[in-house]
């Protein structure tokens, strides 16, 4: 029987603006096996950014609980919240994030290092060359093409082990051929690895892909099922 | 995160040229202060010894009787050098050369090793320049001032007699460090060995002789010697150094002193402001690398520590090759120098460096730190939302960078009182150059709508960012206002300096002319030399009564103090104002115009050293005839004021039955003075005083101590250029994007340029009007309050001020710019 590797309770998220204070997150529950592939889609400004970066455990909900991997993380201090991101989450954003000061390799490196991995440079290389980047391992983010990069990304996002991936739009940032390789590659190694895998995108097609679509307007679950 | 991987993160940065700045910051931080402090510390201890020269001594202990010889032992026992000196008037004969001249010498008997700082010169030929000698007379053997030789008639060679004593003539002595610009020392040098005095049998009891001992060695052996016999000393001797021995050398020695102070913490406070640019820029770069980092996994612990580490690598980075600069620099300046300075400086102590690295590292944590603890704040949200987190809060940084700035001026400074005063003037400043800079900026908004698109582009990117750009006025108005103030500082002390002694100052005093020769003299003077003075009269004459008490029963009554007896003859004058560097101290001095009444007006430590005050009368016997006048003040008087002083001035007309000798100064150059041969010839019984050794000596040490100052101005210009450089880079990312936005939009290349250029010329001349504000209120204030210097607004400033800050903002600007202007606009907003 599958369990749940993630687990949402009454999330709520209110901002204070000018206007007011603003409701993003007007009440979501969600529940995710392990293993699982799960799509969120939605408008522009329906809270789907903002949902990702409470599962993850980057931002707090104003109200509402979140378990990822066994651990209440909404409960926990920012300190223990970034280890059980170190142990358990990897992720890969539209923008890529890699950092420019670093080469390829060397942010592949970058969780393993942070985890005092000692072989962190031979497994980065490893990782590397999975996603067919073995002859880019000394180039800078900026020498590399934007499908190039999000590969890069997509290497470190593994190269951690995670037991969930998020991905924000993977392939907003790429032309339809190249969105649709970093897709492949994608769903491949997730695969591969089992991985729990939690997308949020506009891309109709790519949510098909995953085995279920969470469809979110003003805030709230609208549908939630099969695509 | 580990120690190793602090520093694998420090050398990617350092690679990817993140820390470059950051660490030149730093480099000029530690390298100014330890420059200033190496050179400083090297020149002030050449400039002790030079002006220790003219004492003859680091120390003097001089009293009218025996020296003590416990005083000796204390010194011998600190490892100190000492020398004894015997002075004394006494009358030389030329009778063994087959002359029948005899002239009044102040002899002077030294034991070997004087003098011990300075030279003593000496040549074979009266009125020579002379060679420097490390040695004293022989026993038997006298050198003698150039003067003598005419009056006495004498040659080298020739003997000559003191008391009962014959001497061999060696020398002639042209130059002593320690002769002093006191008109006390009027008859010529005799020079002779103390072991010799005995046998002149002149010393007897009731003699007037000077004992002086000269001591010089380490700082600690001197403070020790002045403990141990401190209560020994009064009321018989009098304990000297250089400060008291001459004051305007003195005055010269702690102004630089205080400004060179000045400069330093100039220096680091400049260098303090780049450090916090640099980090914030770097701060802010490193903004989504730590949302990076911690969606990884990176806790903000880590994230901390690991900063912390980057810091600490930098800092030791930093300061080892500020060190290392700070070295080359000061022996840069001392090669540029030449033979301005001492051929052998001291040694520096360790002092500079321990200076430098501390320094450096105060720098560090108070302006760099903050901005760097911030970082642990950053959301990881940032990844997913780029506006998020901006680190920490102003009022953090601000905190830090006010007490460290508050350490390091207390620190450098030993002044609590001057630091606050000075911090709270900088808040002030701040605020109104805060003011000032957004009047202007509004101002040019309104000005900039009817200009060509270059300006509009550059007006309007100045007005849209209007809060940095009024704190950057105010970072620029700052570094800029501290330059200026230092360089009217250093023009005023130096001017003042200058002033002290002006060219052509009468260097040579003729006295004792008799009515007589008075018209041969002046003549002999308009003739050959450039002289166009006068000879005005002087008279001898001695107190006989006090209060119609004789003189000799009131020093009974007065009982015994210290200075000249109220019995020796003095010189008179008269005079209707009040002579330069005279001050009245009681009573009042006599109106020029008003009715003539006799009076006399006496020097104060004179007057109290024999016991009369105003109110009092005295008789004068002058020449065999009475004069009596009551005393209607005193007077200070600055006795190495190189000008003739005296004791006792007349009213005008009081001396006018009386016979008087005549006197007059005039100014000989180096070349003119065998010409003094011929003068004394002609009127061997005229008194000359030469002080052109003296004048000379006091220039040279003045001019020694404006080179430091001026250095000292190189470097803190240098410390101000790299603020700018910092300021500039830490807005240039905005900068550049919004522009290579334009460019994307279709904005020319020169259009680009020019909008930047424009921009940063723009924000120079407000950053320079402000400048100029702050400066003549802190010079105001400065000369008033530390120099005591007279001041008064600068006109040319006004249009300078803007001027150079113009100049410079924008050369710095463009040069910092031109590259990525160049690059494609892609390639821009990919990298800022």
């Amino acid at each position: 029987m599958p369990t749940s590797i993630l687990r949402a309770n009454g999330l709520i998220k209110r901002v204070p603006t000018a206007e007011g204070e603003l409701t993003i997150l007007g009440g979501i529950d969600l529940d995710v096996d392990a293993g699982g592939q799960v799509a969120v889609v939605g408008e522009s400004g329906s809270g789907k950014t903002t949902l990702l970066g409470i599962l993850a455990g980057l931002d707090l909900p104003t109200v509402g609980d979140v378990w990822l991997d066994g651990a209440e993380i909404t409960a926990l201090g920012e300190e223990q919240r970034a280890r059980v991101r170190a142990r358990s989450v990897g992720f890969v954003f539209q923008t890529f994030q890699l950092i420019d000061s670093l080469t390829a390799l060397e942010n592949v490196m970058l969780p393993l290092e942070l985890r005092g991995d000692r072989q962190a440079k031979e497994d980065a290389r490893e990782f590397l060359d999975r996603v067919g980047l073995a002859a880019r391992t000394t180039h800078y983010p900026r020498q590399l093409s934007g499908g190039e990069q999000q590969r890069v990304a997509i290497a470190r996002a593994f190269a951690s082990g995670p037991k969930v991936l998020f991905a924000d739009e993977p392939t907003g940032n790429l032309d339809t051929h190249t969105g649709a390789r970093i897709a492949d590659l994608i769903f491949d190694l997730n695969r591969e690895a089992g991985t729990t895998l939690v997308l949020v995108t506009h891309d109709a097609a790519l949510a098909t892909r995953c085995g279920r679509t969470v469809t979110l307007d003003a805030g709230r679950v609208v549908t939630d099922g099969e695509p | 995160m580990t120690p190793t991987l602090a520093i694998k993160f420090a050398m990617r940065d350092w690679r990817a040229g993140e820390l470059r700045l950051l660490i030149a910051a730093l480099l000029v931080a530690v390298g100014s202060v330890s420059a200033i402090t190496l050179f400083v510390d090297r020149l002030q201890r050449a400039i002790e010894e030079e002006s220790t020269s003219f004492l003859g001594a680091d120390r003097v202990i001089g009293g009218s009787r025996e020296i003590p010889d416990r005083f000796r032992e204390v010194a011998r026992e600190q490892g100190l050098a000492v020398a004894d000196i015997i002075t004394f008037n006494s009358m030389v004969y030329a009778d063994a050369s087959g002359s029948d001249r005899n002239q009044l010498a102040s002899v002077k008997a030294v034991s070997p090793g004087y003098p011990l700082r300075g030279v003593v010169r000496t040549a074979q030929e009266p009125f020579a320049r002379g060679e420097p000698t490390a040695a004293v007379p022989e026993l038997g053997e006298v050198w003698m001032d150039s003067r003598l030789f005419p009056g006495l008639g004498v040659e080298v060679g020739d003997r000559v007699a003191v008391g009962y004593a014959e001497f061999a003539v060696a020398a002639v002595v042209t130059g002593e460090p320690d002769r002093g610009g006191s008109f006390m020392d009027f008859a010529p040098r005799l020079l002779m060995r103390v072991e010799d005095i005995p046998a002149t049998q002149v010393v007897q009891p009731g003699s007037r002789i000077g004992y002086r001992l000269m001591v010089a060695g380490e700082d600690a052996g001197l403070r020790t010697l002045f403990d141990a016999i401190r209560d020994d000393l009064a009321p018989n001797y009098r304990w000297t150094s250089i400060r008291e021995a001459n004051a305007s050398i003195g005055r010269a020695i702690d102004r630089a002193e205080s400004f060179l102070l000045l400069g330093g913490l100039l220096a680091v406070l400049l260098a303090g402001i780049a450090v916090a640019l640099a980090a914030n820029r770097y701060a802010r770069r490193h903004f989504d690398h730590v949302g990076v980092l911690k969606t990884l996994g990176a806790t903000p612990g880590e994230i901390q520590w690991g900063y912390l580490g980057v810091l600490l690598v930098i800092g030791i980075v930093g300061t080892l090759l500020g060190l290392a600069l700070g070295g080359v620099v000061h022996l840069g300046i001392i090669a540029a120098l030449g033979d301005l300075l001492p051929p052998t400086l001291p040694l520096p102590g360790t002092r500079p460096l321990v200076v430098g690295s501390i320094t450096g590292f105060i720098c560090l944590l108070a302006f760099a730190l903050p901005p760097l603890l911030g970082l642990r704040k950053i959301s990881p949200m940032r990844v997913i939302r780029r506006d998020l987190g901006t680190g920490v809060a102003p009022i953090v940084t601000y905190s830090f960078a006010a007490i460290g700035s508050l350490a390091l001026l207390i620190w450098h400074s030993g002044s609590v009182v001057l630091t606050v005063a000075a911090l709270l003037g900088a808040v002030v400043t701040g605020g109104t150059f805060a003011v000032l800079a957004l009047i202007l900026l509004r101002g040019g908004r309104v000005i900039g709508m009817q200009a060509g698109s270059t300006w509009r582009l550059a007006l309007a990117g100045l007005q849209r960012r209007y809060r940095e750009n009024v704190a950057q006025i105010v970072i620029f108005g700052f570094a800029i206002m501290l330059l200026l103030v230092m360089l009217l500082v250093r023009t005023a002390l130096v001017e003042d300096w200058q002033a002290e002694i002006p060219k052509n100052t009468p260097n040579h005093f003729l006295m004792n002319v008799v009515p007589s020769e008075v018209e041969a003299v002046q003549n002999l003077l308009t003739e050959r030399t450039a002289y166009d003075g006068a000879l005005f009269p002087m008279i001898r004459g001695r107190i006989s009564a006090v209060n119609d008490t004789s003189a000799r029963e009131w020093r009974r009554r007065v009982g015994p103090r210290p200075g000249p007896g109220i019995r020796s003859e003095r010189n008179l004058t008269f005079s209707a104002d009040l002579p330069d560097n005279n001050v009245v101290v009681a009573g009042e001095w006599w109106s020029a115009d008003g009715p003539r009444e006799a009076a006399a007006s006496l020097e104060d430590e004179y007057a109290s050293g024999i016991g009369v005050s105003v109110g009092d009368t005295l008789t004068f016997d002058i020449a065999g005839l009475p004069l009596t006048v009551p005393v209607t003040n005193l007077r200070s008087v600055e006795w190495d004021s190189l000008q003739p002083n005296f004791f006792i001035i007349f009213s005008p007309g009081t001396l006018d039955d009386y016979p008087a000798t005549f006197m007059t100064s005039f100014h000989l150059t180096r070349d003119e003075k065998p010409f003094l041969n011929e003068l004394l010839s002609a009127h061997p019984t005229v008194t000359l005083i030469e002080v052109d050794e003296v004048i000379r000596q006091v220039r040279n040490i003045i001019d020694r101590v404006t080179q430091t100052v001026e250095l000292v101005l190189y470097l803190v210009l240098g410390a101000g250029v790299l603020v700018l450089i910092a300021s500039i880079g830490s807005s240039r990312d905005q900068r550049l994007r919004e522009h290579a936005l334009l460019r994307a939009l279709g904005g020319t290349r020169p259009l680009i340029q020019g909008a930047l250029v424009t921009e940063f010329a723009i924000l120079g001349v407000f950053a320079g009007i402000v400048a100029v504000i702050g400066a003549e209120i802190t010079v105001f204030t400065l000369n008033r309050e530390i120099f005591e210097l007279p001041t008064s607004l600068h006109f040319w400033l006004w249009l300078a001020g803007p001027a150079i800050g113009m100049a410079m903002i924008a050369t710095v600007g463009y040069l910092g710019t031109r590259k990525l202007v160049s690059s494609p606009p892609a390639t821009v907003l990919r990298e800022v």
